[in-house]
């Protein structure tokens, strides 16, 4: 206690901006929905990062998570193959390969319910900002890739609450090939499509089931109103994008 | 022990004993009915018969309605004749059944996952097992079918127009027999053979009553109306179960016979 601070003329922005406390705006179900909840009570904001991997999305929410929780909203992440229920399984199936593919469609989508019904929606109802590191429509992408029946995934993903906002970062399977290697020197076998027997070199099926991905996100942005992402410029200059849309969001738009 | 027989159904090998079995249960059940037959919804044309080389049998029923005697029963039979024959149980893969015992052991399942991990485990019989033998032109006989799950994830409460429209991927049975017997019959059997009733086996998971017989009761119930009101789309045969054993297994290997030529899933002779 020798001197008084000295006054700082300019404070860091963030501390004296006032918390804005986001406007609750109805939500719904893309289909049936789950049996005995009302979407009214969801008062929190579900937003949604979709994109390849090495696409940037865990760096994206990284910074969300960030800014958000600066700004005072409180933040829960969720992605896919995380629940309780079923993520030891699904971990052990991909890996060995042994489940058909309307088993493993199937083992996913309990994946996605558990984590619906136990993380996503408790949170909305408690009012937080729920960050989900892939959806339903990675999930549906994979699956028209391999065949699976359009109307037969609709129905069953109705279940689905649809999110506030979601995200594709769009980077082409040129550019993803070069991340993916920089990161992690090799290529991942389900990211490859090694499964649909495209090419038995892994980097030419990686560029093939990577196009046929981008094509399937392309079509099922036409019904579900993705914001398209340019994922090949800086993370700072990507993450202005994504708050400025955030921004909206929470001011109730 | 004899057992009552009420509303019998008249034991013929035609499609009489279905209409036979439709009054009768009209007037025991009137609340699904209150429109009468033609207010029940028209067969879907979504789902249709498979155009594999082999057959499929399912029976289904309430626990303790005595089927898996019966298919038991019906695949010596066949056997006997010297037929291409497998009998499926729901056995679950070990990976599948790793999921979903964890899920009932800790009570984590809600009606949705228990709806779509069951749905699962159901894919992975049907792919790895059923459709390669209805390939290879095997009679495949199943004791119970996806209509189980759908009277049980319809009785929790998921729309049944969700869950008919996941198990859409499944050829329907060539012939699908159900076992009606009284539900207090029923009801007896399990009782009496098994004193400790299971979590979701008893329904608890719905709340209907805090002692799990009577939650049980009420949940058995309940299936039961769910297979009755798909009983007309589903084209089930309903076998009264309340029947000697003797005289069920005649009717059904009479149906059986009516609709299958047996003589052409003979194993070839070397």
């Amino acid at each position: 206690m020798t001197s008084k601070p000295r006054k700082t003329r300019k404070r860091p922005r963030l501390a004296r901006r006032d918390v804005i406390v986001p406007k609750a705006t109805p939500k719904r179900f893309y289909g049936h929905g789950v049996p005995g909840v009302d979407p009214e009570k969801l008062t929190g904001k579900l937003v949604v990062v979709e994109g390849a991997d090495g696409s940037g999305r865990s760096t994206q929410i990284a910074m969300l998570v960030e800014w958000l929780e600066a700004n005072g909203h409180a933040t829960v992440q969720v992605g896919l193959k995380r629940s309780t229920l079923v993520s030891e399984e699904l971990e052990e199936a991909t890996n060995g390969n042994i489940l058909s593919r309307k088993t493993l469609s199937l083992f996913y989508a309990t994946d996605f319910a558990d984590q619906l019904e136990n993380a996503i929606m408790p949170a909305l109802r408690a009012g937080l900002m729920v960050l989900a590191d892939r959806y339903i429509y990675t999930l549906m992408a994979r699956d028209l890739v391999r065949g699976q029946d359009e109307r037969w995934l609709k129905n069953m993903y109705g279940i689905a609450i649809a999110p506030d906002a979601v995200f594709y970062l769009n980077v082409s399977p040129e550019q993803l090939v070069q991340r993916n290697l920089a990161k992690t020197q090799s290529l991942d076998f389900w990211e490859s499509g090694m499964d649909l027997g495209l090419s038995v070199d892994m980097f030419d099926s990686f560029l093939e089931y990577q196009r046929r991905m981008a094509k399937q996100f392309q079509h099922l942005q036409k019904t579900y109103d993705f914001t398209i992402v340019d994922g090949a410029r800086s993370a700072e200059e990507i993450n202005a994008d994504l708050r400025a849309k955030i921004e909206t969001i929470l001011a109730g738009a | 022990m004899e057992l009552p027989a009420e509303n019998d159904i008249p034991p013929s090998a035609d499609g009489r004993a279905l209409a036979g079995a439709w009054s009768g249960l009209e007037t025991s059940f009137p609340f699904l009915f209150a429109g009468g037959l033609r207010s029940l919804r028209p067969v879907k044309k979504s789902v249709s018969k498979h155009k594999y080389p082999g057959r499929l049998i399912a029976v289904e029923g309430l626990d303790g309605s005595g089927k898996s005697t019966q298919i038991y029963l019906l695949k010596r039979w066949m056997e006997m004749q010297g037929l291409k024959v497998f009998f499926t149980e729901w056995n679950s893969s070990i990976l599948v059944k790793s999921a979903t015992s964890k899920g009932k052991s800790r009570e984590l399942l809600t009606p949705t996952t228990f709806s779509l991990i069951h749905a699962t485990d159901f894919a992975d019989r049907y792919e790895r097992q059923l459709v390669p033998l209805l390939r290879a032109g095997y009679i495949v006989l199943c004791d119970r079918f996806f209509f189980t799950a759908l009277a049980r994830d319809v009785v929790r409460g998921c729309p049944r127009d969700w869950v008919e429209g996941i198990y859409n991927f499944a050829a329907l049975p060539d012939l699908t027999f159900f076992f009606r017997a009284d539900l207090e019959v029923s009801l007896q059997r399990i009782l009496a053979g098994r004193p400790q009733l299971k979590y979701f086996e008893a329904g608890m998971d719905m709340g209907l009553s805090s002692d799990p017989y009577e939650s049980f009761r009420i949940f058995q119930g309940r299936m039961l109306e769910q297979y009755l009101a798909m009983s007309t789309e589903y084209q089930f045969r309903l076998i009264d179960a309340n029947a000697r054993i003797e005289t069920q297994q005649s009717l059904v290997r009479k149906l059986v016979s009516a609709e299958i030529d047996l003589s052409a899933f003979a194993f070839p002779e070397d």
